[in-house]
């Protein structure tokens, strides 16, 4: 089991940096799916008025 | 239009499941069924991510290239998004290159970097397509930017023949082409290696379509924001 650090810090680096890619994605999806129903209500009650 | 959601919400689904299966069987494959390397040891596994994720980051550097020859011939946005999309991931894959190699080269080289043709011209990549990104996030949106990134998307690929032949050109540490060699597809290595290899790189391949499709999707959404927004100043 020589060597076996470098292994798993490489299979860490690898498949942390996709999910950590993969929870910056949902982060920004959540962010922007906020910020485009707020828009459409704030239009939809202009619209109203 | 509901139906068409539907049939896209489907597929993505699909897509995930099979993403998932295949990440499984490739981390299957290269902990239980390929064998140890005699001399390298345990360590030489780090080439089953290694490689998928160079594979991976030139593919999505093709993709820069082509979008951006797109963009610049037809002028449309779509094209512009795909490029961005894609030199985004290309970018985090190739940083996983940059951070695998010095793991694996440390136990084999005694070094954790060195300065020959292979690694620094991956860094030159590196350094483009990170360029790109500072370019665009530094930029106001519009047409000079997009006109802008695809000159940089299609000027930083030519350096992915560079990092390809620079092993044969030049004496390097970095090993030779072991899957595309002269003497045929996949003659340079274990028959087991091979598959094991193979199976890696359909599940990488398989998430850079995941990624990509939530990447431009999240695109599309920002694009429909800044319409909604400038509908609503001129309404104002």
């Amino acid at each position: 089991m020589k060597n076996f650090g470098f292994l798993f810090a490489a299979n860490a680096f690898v498949w942390g940096g996709i999910f950590f890619y993969v929870f910056s994605l949902m982060k920004r999806n959540q962010s922007l799916q906020k910020d485009l129903a707020a828009l459409k209500e704030a239009i939809a009650q202009e619209d109203k008025e | 239009m509901n139906e068409k959601n539907g049939a896209d919400q489907s597929n993505g689904w699909f897509l995930l499941w099979l993403t998932g299966a295949t990440m499984m069987a490739a981390l299957v494959a290269v902990f239980f069924y390929v064998p140890t390397e005699r001399t390298e040891g345990i360590v030489q596994r780090i080439m089953y991510i290694h490689i998928p994720s160079a594979w991976i980051a030139f593919f999505a550097f093709f993709i820069v290239f082509i979008c951006s020859i797109l963009y610049l011939w037809k002028n449309e946005r779509e094209w512009d998004i795909y490029a961005h999309a894609s030199a985004e991931i290309g970018v985090v894959f190739c940083s996983l290159v940059l951070i695998t190699g010095p793991l694996w080269a440390k136990p084999i080289w005694g070094a954790w970097w060195v300065w020959d043709a292979r690694l620094t011209s991956t860094l030159v990549l590196w350094l483009i397509y990170v360029a790109y990104l500072m370019l665009r996030a530094q930029t106001e949106p519009g047409s000079m930017r997009a006109r802008f990134s695809a000159v940089i998307g299609i000027v930083g690929f030519l350096d992915i023949p560079l990092i390809h032949f620079s092993v044969l050109w030049w004496a390097t540490f970095h090993p030779k082409p072991k899957i595309i060699t002269s003497e045929g597809l996949g003659k340079g290595m274990d028959p087991s290696m091979l598959i094991t290899l193979l199976i890696s790189l359909a599940a990488f391949t398989l998430v850079y379509f995941l990624l990509m499709g939530q990447r431009v999707r999240l695109e599309k959404m920002r694009d429909e924001i800044d319409s909604l927004k400038k509908e609503k100043l001129y309404s104002n």
